[in-house]
């Protein structure tokens, strides 16, 4: 501790002693993208969608009378494995909908427990609609294409099992259709149940509420949302057959958005449509999971779907736009940050300490700004949002040390390795498949 | 059409036998002068109604008779084969029946028949007859296509109808537990929810609109593109060849670009996708589509008479013991008999009045068979609280039989014990109509006051005489 202080007297006599250009010299990273983007941007373009709300609250409302005049049929998609655990929870929370046009489908992707007698027994009950069983595995996006083969609705929800939903989620997610017709697909706002659970879960609940669910809603209002998560989107019927379904993961649940873009759909968030899930309880499993999201970015952006930087018929600004931003703030802004670490150390060699604690103190005010500022913006919260203020430094590392840390070694690994393709998330027969073909 | 005619009246020994044709015209009441009947016919169906005339008449004298087919070959169907004593093959054998006739006559001379209370000690009893006279002790369990159950017990189910065979199975039940049968395990069937009858089409049905329209179809999954859908997508009308409708590639060989997880189901009628279909079991008796899980499980069983089944021949069978405790407010005749002893002791010793009396349902026969074994129970059960609220405590009631109940009304002039008689008529009377309409109960009712110089019995006797002969 005695260090730190030495170290923030130290910074104090160094500034008043430098001018402001020089600070900005020392903080550019922080002062150009995080700040800049991250907050300035996200607090303005939540400040128009406020406004933009309040000014639109006639045209939701109207949208909602649509939707219930015109009733249509949801068909609630639901594969997975061994998830029959989870089943009953989510039918539950499925009975007290307050949309009630919905048919559930589940598929069970080749469970080894006993969900089969658990779906099967709770489909006797009425409470499931359609339970296809494949005995081998086939994969998340098979099991999804098994559910939309045989859907009836006009509009495919698709869930995790593990979700659980709001009452008016179903409503809520399928509004958007009705406001704009050139709307293909939305997002739901994931929010984590578990965030009770560990150290792991708090920092992601956290990330959820931030990151996550603000900054999907300030992409989703600049045009450039790109990933509905596969635990709560819903889909056009009609446009999911055109595309042909999901493709083989991981990642699908990006993937599907560029499809439907290069349809020249509209993807949007919608934060009002709530579910709940659980995430990985351990930095393990987290890990894990992150390096296979990080991973499909590389395998989908810069490989499977290319043809969007080449300028042909097909080619669309805003998806050359949301592409661009994607690449840049993640690959980018990943590299950009090496670089800053090598200026530092190169340039500012003697205050390098002094460095990393004023960086850790910035990140963890604009960290504290963001979420009582934004916190005025969220129209339903999971949980207080003082439970997360102990954690407002730890979620400097989180964001600032682990995440990165972990998608830089997907990215190598994925660039120079191929190595979604080992991954067990497929079966072994598909990714061998999708490994010959290139996708 | 033919008279019975002397050519048709058989003698070997002191016995007569008589010989029935298809053309013959007889009434059943005829067979008790014979002592024996031949059917002379090859005609399945007239042989089996035939039979089962005889074996349902309300007479022992007409239903134990011993009846022989003359016949060519042997009997196949096991109803026939069991109700019938044996099969000749020319009138000749008279000779070689006639010790087995003379068999049976002499186990019947030494049979008691009573009457019975309820229609399941009546068909208790019957079986037992039958199977007493002819020496056997089991009674079995046969498959037979023309029972509501789908198994016949040929002794037995002749006194149901196919849609009340089930009854059967609680009659059968209500024996073992009194001890006259034991039981070995043949069989398990699942009956009608509705009317509880056997003979059910099971068909594997859609789970939403219950439809056996339904076409199957393999699902196959393309793994490159991940593209899942039953077979007929990717086959085309040309070849034999299957293509990806998503990426439009060839699906060469199974287990390397493609599989089929899962056999997929489509509802012709509703258009429903299932893989577990359900099955449903439709009733040929009533039509009633039945869910599986919910068919009424029932076993079935292969009886043996015990030795106090046996007894029951030679002693006669009122009634079961549940048809007594079902029906609070009686006592037993046995108990009746004993109270009424002490009432004439009693009365030897009191100047007071004391009657005997009997209620009798005269058109019970045809009452009973149109209201059902259940509610004749209930009925019987109403009668008794209408006489019970209108008795007072030391009066008593017992069965005699199904339609008739003995009362002991005591310390009352006679002509009131009349009167409260007329009055529970009515009374039951009143009820029967509010619950069953176009059934009209008649019932006979007589009191006369207990004489202290003749003895319980000879008076209970008298009193007996009387409602008999009235019938
Ligand atoms: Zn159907
Ligand atoms: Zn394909
Ligand atoms: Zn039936």
């Amino acid at each position: 501790m005695d260090f730190i202080a030495a170290e923030i007297d130290y910074f104090f006599s160094y500034i008043s002693e430098v001018g402001t250009g020089k600070l900005i010299r020392i903080f550019w990273f922080f002062v150009i993208f995080e700040f800049a983007r991250l907050f300035v941007i996200d607090f303005l373009a939540l400040i128009f969608i406020y406004v933009k709300r309040k000014l639109t609250k006639k045209k939701r409302k109207e949208a909602r009378r649509l939707l219930f005049l015109y009733n249509p049929l949801i068909s609630i998609i639901v594969p997975g494995k061994n998830e029959g655990k989870n089943i009953y929870k989510l039918v539950s929370s499925l009975k007290e909908q307050t949309y009630r046009n919905f048919e559930l489908i589940i598929v069970d992707d080749g469970s080894d427990d006993n969900t089969e007698q658990i779906c099967k027994s709770l489909k006797r009950n009425g409470m499931i609609d359609v339970f296809i069983r494949n005995e081998v595995r086939g994969g998340k996006a098979s099991g999804a294409n098994t559910a939309l083969r045989v859907a009836k609705g006009d509009y495919i929800v698709h869930l995790d099992a593990d979700s659980s939903l709001d009452r008016d989620a179903i409503e809520q997610i399928i509004l958007p259709f009705y406001e704009d017709d050139r709307v293909g697909a939305v997002g739901g706002n994931i929010m984590v149940r578990n965030y009770n659970d560990s150290l792991a879960t708090i920092l992601q609940s956290f990330e959820y509420n931030d990151a996550i669910g603000i900054g999907r809603m300030v992409a989703s209002y600049l045009g450039v949302y790109r990933i509905i998560s596969g635990a709560f989107g819903a889909f056009r019927t009609d446009v999911l057959q055109k595309v042909h379904g999901w493709d083989i993961g991981p990642g699908l649940d990006g993937d599907i958005t560029v499809k439907f873009r290069k349809l020249g759909y509209k993807i949007v968030f919608e934060d009002r449509a709530v579910c709940q899930t659980s995430v990985p309880n351990n930095f393990k499993k987290l890990t894990k999971q992150r390096l296979r999201w990080d991973k499909s970015l590389i395998r989908f952006r810069l490989r499977k779907h290319k043809d969007v930087f080449i300028p042909n018929e097909n080619f669309s600004i805003l998806n050359f736009l949301s592409f661009l931003e994607n690449i840049f703030f993640t690959i980018g802004l990943n590299l950009k940050w090496y670089f800053y670490i090598i200026d530092m150390l190169v340039n500012f060699p003697g205050i390098v300490g002094m460095i990393i604690v004023m960086n850790f103190f910035l990140y963890s005010c604009s960290n504290a700004l963001k979420l009582m500022v934004f916190n005025f913006f969220r129209e339903r919260r999971n949980s207080p949002i003082y439970i997360y203020f102990p954690f407002i430094p730890l979620m400097v590392i989180y964001h600032g040390y682990y995440l990165r840390i972990v998608r830089s070694i997907a990215y190598l690994k994925e660039l120079f390795f191929k190595s979604s393709y080992k991954d067990a998330w497929n079966p072994e027969k598909t990714s061998s498949k999708a490994k010959q073909i290139g996708i | 059409m033919r008279e019975v005619v002397d050519s048709d009246i058989l003698r070997q020994g002191s016995f007569e036998f008589i010989r029935i044709h298809e053309q013959s015209t007889y009434t059943l009441e005829l067979f008790m002068a014979y002592d024996s009947i031949i059917i002379d016919s090859g005609n399945r169906d007239f042989v089996e109604k035939l039979v089962r005339a005889v074996r349902t008449h309300n007479q022992p004298d007409v239903y134990l008779k011993p009846i022989f087919l003359l016949k060519s070959s042997k009997v196949e169907d096991p109803l026939i084969g069991n109700l019938i004593d044996g099969v000749i093959f020319s009138i000749n054998q008279l000779e070689i029946i006639a010790d087995y006739v003379r068999q049976i006559l002499l186990r019947i001379n030494d049979f008691v028949f009573a009457k019975s209370i309820s229609l399941e000690a009546e068909v208790i009893s019957r079986i037992i007859y039958l199977m007493v006279s002819r020496d056997k002790n089991e009674l079995f369990a046969y498959l037979y296509l023309n029972s509501g159950l789908g198994y016949v017990y040929p002794e037995a189910s002749i006194y149901f109808t196919p849609r009340d065979e089930h009854k059967l199975l609680n009659v059968m039940k209500t024996a073992e537990i009194e001890g006259l049968f034991t039981s070995e395990f043949n069989d398990r069937i699942y009956l009608c929810t509705n009317c509880e009858t056997g003979i059910l089409s099971y068909r594997e049905v859609c789970p939403k609109c219950s439809s056996a329209n339904s076409k199957a179809e393999d699902l196959v999954h393309h793994f490159s593109c991940a593209y899942v859908g039953p077979i007929s997508d990717f086959q085309n009308a040309i070849d034999d060849e299957l293509n990806c409708p998503k990426c439009n590639k060839f699906l060469n060989h199974i287990g390397v670009d493609y599989d089929k997880p899962a056999l997929l189901h489509t509802c012709n009628k509703c258009g429903h996708k299932y893989q577990d279909y359900h099955v449903k079991a439709k009733c040929i008796t009533c039509y009633h589509d039945n869910d599986v899980e919910n068919l009424i499980p029932r076993t079935i069983s292969n009886y043996y008479l015990t030795k106090k089944g046996r007894n029951i021949a030679y002693h006669g069978f009122i009634s079961t013991s549940k048809d007594f405790n079902e029906i609070p407010g009686t006592v037993k005749f046995d108990v009746f008999k004993t109270m009424l002893e002490y009432e004439v002791e009693r009365l030897k010793q009191n100047d007071a009045t004391s009657n005997i009396a009997y209620l009798k349902i005269s058109n019970a026969g045809e009452l009973y068979s149109r209201i059902g074994i259940d509610r004749q129970k209930t009925l019987v059960t109403e009668m008794i609280k209408i006489l019970r609220k209108n008795l007072r405590s030391s009066d008593f009631i017992a069965f005699y039989n199904a339609s008739t109940l003995i009362l002991s009304l005591n310390e009352i002039p006679t002509k009131i014990a009349n009167n409260v008689l007329d009055d529970v008529v009515k009374l039951t009377a009143t009820l029967l109509k509010k619950n069953f309409r176009n059934i009209e109960i008649e019932i006979d009712h007589h009191a006369q006051p207990l004489n202290t110089e003749l003895s319980h019995e000879i008076q209970l006797q008298n009193l007996i005489k009387k409602f008999d002969q009235d019938a």
